[in-house]
C-alpha cells in the first residue's frame, strides 16, 4: 500500500505511529542508509547497531522533519550519520585510518559522477574543485568516512593544526561558494 | 561551551555536521540544539550543504533480520533483547564527573539544621548549575525546582533513577510541566544513598523505549544530609 507513497508523506505517517510507514521507509531506504553507515564504521554489525538506532530515532523524530528545509533523504542520511558517529565516538576511534580502502573512491571519477547525479550535488561538486586537493580529501574523509582531525592528518601526513585550520578554511570556502 | 559569537557558532555547527566534533563537544551542540533555535538553523543549513555527500558511500545491503530487530526495539519495553544492555556512557561520565559538584552542595546545604538523617542531592545542570533539589523521605523522593526553566513546547521531562549496582535507569515517570514542586513514591526502586538521580528531556508520554533517549538535562547522586 506504501509502494507508490513519497517519502515526506510516509515519514507524515511514521510522525503518527503508523509502523507500516516506517517499514516502508526502511525497506526503500536501507540499503542506502546501511552504506552510510558503513562507510564510516566498516563493520557491519556495528553498521547494523547504527542503523538500528537511527530507526528509533526515526520514529521518534518523524514530526520534525520538515520539507521546506531539505530531501527527506538527508535528513534520513544526517540521522544514520550521527548515529554511526556516535558508536565511533564511543570506540575511540579505533578504526585504523590506514584502511587502503578509504578515501580513494571518493576522488575517483565514478564518485564525481555520483555526486553530479543531483542538482545541489554538481553545485557542491564545483565548489569542492575550488579548494586544495588536500583540503577537499580532507572534507570527504570526515564526512564519508567518519574520521577524526588526528586520523585525516595522519592520513594526510600533515600537521594537526594544519588540518584543522584547513577544514575550518575550507568550510567557510564551500559555504560561500554555495550561497 | 556554546560560543556566543556568529562566526564561532556557524564554525561550530559546520563541524557538528562534518562529524569532527569528539563526543563530548558533539553532546554539548546535541543538548543546546533542544532550546536554541538559532544553532537547530545553522545545523541544518549544514546538513543541507554537505548531505550530497551521502552518495560517496556505498550501498549495501543490510543483514535480513534488521528490520525484526528494529521492529522487536520499538516495541520495547525489553530492548535488553534487542540492544545489549550497556550502560550509556554518559552515566558513568557523570557519575565520577558531576557528583563531585554535587557532594560540595550538598553539603553546603546541610548547614542548615536537618531534623534527622535524610537522603539528598542537587540536580546540577550540564553547566554545573543547581536546578532541583531532591529529598528522601522514606520510600518517596520529593524534589524542587531551584531554577524553573522552560522545556521545548513537544518535549517533556522525565525523572530516572539508577541504584547502585544497577546498569539501567529506572523511570521514576514524567515531571508535569511547570509544576516545580512534585513528590514521587516509587515503587521499584528504594532511594539509597549513592543512587544517581537525573531528569531527561524526551518525547510526549516519555521515552518509548524504557530508557533515557533524550539529553541529560539535569543529574546527581543522593547522599546522606546529615551525621555521617
Amino acid at each position: 500500500m506504501h509502494a507508490e507513497t513519497d517519502l515526506s508523506t510516509l515519514l507524515a505517517s511514521v510522525a503518527t505511529g503508523d509502523r507500516a510507514a516506517l517499514r516502508a521507509v526502511f525497506e526503500r531506504q536501507s540499503v542506502r542508509l546501511f552504506g552510510v553507515a558503513n562507510a564510516i564504521l566498516r563493520d557491519r554489525d556495528a553498521s547494523a547497531d547504527a542503523l538500528q538506532d537511527a530507526f528509533l530515532r526515526i520514529a521518534r523524530r518523524a514530526g520534525q522533519f520538515d520539507a521546506t528545509r531539505g530531501t527527506p533523504e538527508a535528513w534520513l542520511g544526517a540521522i544514520v550519520r550521527h548515529a554511526a558517529l556516535d558508536i565511533i565516538r564511543a570506540r575511540g576511534r579505533e578504526i585504523p585510518s590506514d584502511d587502503p580502502n578509504l578515501g580513494d573512491q571518493a576522488v575517483s571519477p565514478e564518485a564525481e559522477e555520483r555526486l553530479s547525479a543531483s542538482m545541489e550535488g554538481k553545485r557542491l561538486r564545483a565548489c569542492l574543485e575550488g579548494l586544495e586537493p588536500k583540503n577537499r580529501e580532507g572534507i570527504v574523509l570526515a564526512f564519508v568516512h567518519g574520521l577524526s582531525h588526528p586520523q585525516i592528518a595522519d592520513r594526510l601526513g600533515t600537521p594537526l593544526g594544519t588540518i584543522k585550520s584547513w577544514i575550518r578554511r575550507g568550510l567557510q570556502t564551500l559555504k560561500e561558494c554555495l550561497a | 561551551m556554546i560560543p556566543t559569537d556568529p562566526v564561532e557558532r556557524d564554525a561550530l555547527a559546520a563541524e557538528y555536521v562534518l562529524g569532527t566534533l569528539d563526543a563530548q563537544a558533539a553532546r554539548e551542540v546535541e543538548h543546546a540544539m533542544e532550546s536554541d533555535a538559532g544553532l537547530r538553523d545553522l545545523v541544518a543549513g549544514w546538513e543541507a550543504r554537505l548531505a550530497p555527500l551521502t552518495v560517496l558511500a556505498l550501498p549495501e545491503a543490510p543483514p535480513p533480520a534488521l528490520w525484526d530487530r528494529i521492529s522487536k526495539a520499538l516495541d520495547g519495553p525489553r530492548p535488553a533483547a534487542a540492544a545489549p544492555a550497556r550502560p550509556s556512557p554518559f552515566w558513568r561520565f557523570w557519575a565520577l564527573g558531576a557528583s563531585a559538584v554535587a557532594a560540595g552542595l550538598a553539603a553546603f546545604l546541610v548547614l542548615r539544621p536537618v531534623p534527622d538523617q535524610r537522603l539528598m542531592t542537587v540536580l546540577l545542570t550540564q553547566r554545573d548549575q543547581p536546578a532541583w533539589l531532591v529529598e528522601a523521605d522514606g520510600g518517596a523522593l520529593r524534589l524542587a525546582s531551584l531554577n524553573p526553566q522552560p522545556v521545548p513546547s513537544d518535549r517533556v521531562m522525565q525523572l530516572w533513577a539508577l541504584p547502585q549496582g544497577a546498569t539501567a535507569p529506572t523511570s521514576l515517570g514524567l515531571i508535569p510541566a511547570e509544576q516545580g514542586r512534585l513528590t514521587v513514591t516509587p515503587s521499584a526502586i528504594r532511594p539509597e544513598p549513592g543512587m544517581l538521580m537525573e531528569i531527561t528531556l524526551e518525547p510526549p508520554g516519555g521515552s518509548p523505549t524504557g530508557r533515557p533517549t533524550g539529553p541529560i538535562l539535569f543529574i546527581g547522586r543522593l547522599a546522606a544530609a546529615s551525621g555521617t
